[in-house]
């Protein structure tokens, strides 16, 4: 599947955000715990060193009730059995709180009185988890924010450097190789867009005319063509007057006149097939589409008659379109000798005219046709008398210039022709 | 009739010259647009058939010419060329018809005699062929002066028969000629078999000479035997 641009970039940018936060949670978490029970250590030591400093070495004067009873965190204990300073963390039941809350102590050996005792200094660390919890979420939302910002800044600024590439994608999407009118690349600030442009429109320039050459180069053969053929055609209507043809000479000829006829129908359709890329037919008319199957309707039915097709029209409305005359002409009758060539005898053809389409529904070979090559130039399904292949590319050709769209289908044994305006 | 014929393909020009001939049209050849010039100069012609694309200038010349001299022999511009702007820029030099390569030469004839008809017009619209006249303004016929109810298929098929007298018309230059426009669309040629007996059909029960023979395999002919 593929990804926007922007999308690869800012995912990983996503990715590096998520995997930061969750990594400096515990990281940052545990570094500041660990400055601060470092911090309370310290405290702890002052406090036993302050207690040293304040009672010098008066120790036996000490009112050892009186000095638990007053002191909460600084207290004097029987001996507990040790030989030196101990640091640990230890629960007390906490009567206002009403819970056991986690201390941090420190016991030191003393002697009063020739008898060993326990100096045991505590600090409360319940604040300090609460302290803790605060700075971490303060500093990962900081973090959190930074990231998001670069990563909103990073899209924005990604996005308008990719601004002339999305605009180079957009000229060459647009640009179609049998137009006459080239491309207009867009110009950027940016070294290596312009550099894409340049080659982009080179490549473009290079291709639009070795296309123009070769469609030159089907026109002058073509108009070349003609002079030859009509020489030809001369040449069998003179061969004809002659009296003493037998048959076999004049099946030839007949033959021979067909094949003429063949030719000069490719001809005029390649030249034809060029006009309309050289944009010859490019003025435009109001007309009903109506009035073209009438005027072809007559001659229709009379080349349909000699194969016994029956044609039914279906005229639900007028149609005015604005296009060019000529080519709709075209199209229409291409679409209506299709219909003919392509039917059994005794068949039937169904013409449905309404507001947003002309439909050409045709009895004919029993199998759907190839819709991938059906509308390619010289894309023939069955080998056929006289067609050559090039009825159906023009009349797509007609219609991609009107930006019609044209479809086929198969349905109930009907070949089905459909032109939308 | 006198014609010139201005076409620098010379076997195109003779099988032109040849048909032509036979039909009762002296016809001259002038191979490019000098000898052509030249031609025009020194002499009147019924009609003349211009190819554009002359080996020494375009063939829109001689319309040039010919309307300096203010003469007003009838044009048809035969050409490879067939775009809408050549066509246009001929009608407006002053050509009167257009016919693009390759055509058949019985289309070719009569052309050039609706031209003349239509440039000689004095008064007659009306061809005779023995006891068949031909009204080609008001488009009926007549046998022996009774009126013979025809189409225009018929009439068009008529015309193009008597047109090329004593010359075989293969049915496919028939198909052609009778379809217009429309002749690149032709499937088959069929309908020409019906025309031709319909027309034939009449003409006899008019009481009029049976003309139209088929030649086997290749067509039709009117001829008087």
């Amino acid at each position: 599947m593929t990804k926007k641009l922007l999308y690869k970039t800012s995912k990983f940018y996503l990715i590096f955000i998520a995997i930061l936060i969750v990594i400096a949670i515990p990281i940052s978490y545990f570094t500041i715990q660990n400055l601060y029970v470092n911090e309370v250590d310290e405290t702890l030591t002052l406090r036993k060193d302050q207690f040293f400093k304040d009672f010098g070495n008066q120790f036996d004067n000490i009112d050892l009730s009186h000095f638990n009873k007053y002191n909460k965190d600084i207290k004097l204990l029987e001996n507990q059995n040790i030989k030196k300073d101990t640091l640990f963390y230890k629960d007390y039941f906490d009567i206002l709180n009403n819970e056991i809350e986690p201390y941090r102590e420190l016991n030191v050996p003393v002697i009063i009185k020739n008898k060993p005792y326990t100096l045991s200094v505590r600090t409360n660390m319940v604040e300090s988890e609460d302290l803790i919890i605060s700075i971490v979420a303060i500093f990962v939302v900081l973090l959190g924010l930074l990231m998001l910002g670069l990563f909103f800044i990073n899209k924005r600024l990604s996005e308008r450097l990719w601004k002339p590439f999305y605009q180079t994608l957009d000229t060459i999407e647009k640009f179609e190789i049998d137009k006459i009118h080239q491309p207009e690349m867009p110009q950027t600030p940016i070294e290596e867009f312009n550099r894409l442009n340049t080659s982009i429109e080179k490549l473009i320039k290079k291709n639009t005319s070795i296309y123009k050459s070769q469609r030159e180069f089907i026109e002058n053969a073509a108009h070349e063509l003609q002079t030859p053929l009509a020489v030809f055609q001369a040449k069998i209507d003179t061969l004809m007057q002659n009296e003493t043809l037998g048959k076999e000479q004049s099946k030839i000829l007949i033959s021979l006149n067909e094949s003429v006829a063949q030719l000069n129908r490719l001809n005029k359709n390649l030249l034809l097939l060029s006009k309309v890329d050289n944009e010859i037919y490019s003025n435009k008319d109001h007309f009903t589409i109506n009035e073209i199957i009438v005027k072809q309707l007559d001659f229709f039915t009379v080349q349909a008659s000699s194969k016994g097709i029956k044609i039914i029209t279906e005229i639900k409305t007028s149609v005015e379109v604005e296009a060019n005359h000529t080519l709709t002409e075209i199209l229409i009758s291409n679409l209506f000798m299709n219909a003919i060539r392509h039917n059994h005898n005794n068949g039937l053809i169904m013409i449905i005219l309404t507001e947003a389409s002309i439909t050409f529904l045709n009895t004919g070979s029993a199998e759907p046709l190839k819709v991938q090559k059906l509308f390619s130039r010289f894309s023939k399904t069955k080998p056929s008398k006289q067609g050559n292949g090039l009825g159906l590319a023009i009349v797509k050709k007609i219609a991609d210039l009107n930006q019609w769209q044209i479809d086929y289908n198969f349905t109930e044994n009907l070949h089905s022709f459909s032109v939308k305006f | 009739m006198k014609i010139l014929l201005i076409e620098d393909e010379k076997k195109l020009a003779d099988s032109i010259i040849s048909y032509l001939n036979d039909n009762a049209v002296s016809c001259e050849w002038a191979s490019d647009l000098h000898a052509a010039l030249l031609k025009i100069g020194d002499h009147d012609y019924d009609c003349i058939l211009l190819d554009l694309m002359l080996p020494d200038g375009d063939g829109f010349e001689i319309l040039k010419e010919l309307k300096k001299q203010n003469k007003t022999e009838g044009v048809i511009i035969i050409s490879a060329k067939e775009t809408l702007e050549t066509r246009i820029e001929g009608f407006n030099l002053g050509a009167d018809d257009y016919l693009t390569k390759p055509f058949h030469l019985s289309e070719l004839l009569v052309r050039i005699q609706a031209l003349v008809r239509r440039k000689n017009f004095n008064g007659s619209t009306i061809i005779s062929y023995n006891e068949i006249d031909i009204d080609i303004l008001s488009k009926t016929v007549k046998v022996n002066n009774n009126p013979v109810d025809i189409t225009k298929k018929e009439f068009d098929l008529l015309l193009f028969l008597t047109g090329n007298k004593n010359r075989v018309l293969s049915k496919g230059a028939i198909a052609e000629h009778l379809s217009g426009d429309m002749a690149d669309m032709l499937d088959n040629h069929d309908f020409v078999y019906a025309h031709a007996k319909n027309l034939k059909n009449k003409l006899k029960q008019a009481g009029a000479g049976d003309y139209i023979k088929t030649v086997y395999g290749l067509g039709y002919k009117w001829q008087n035997d």
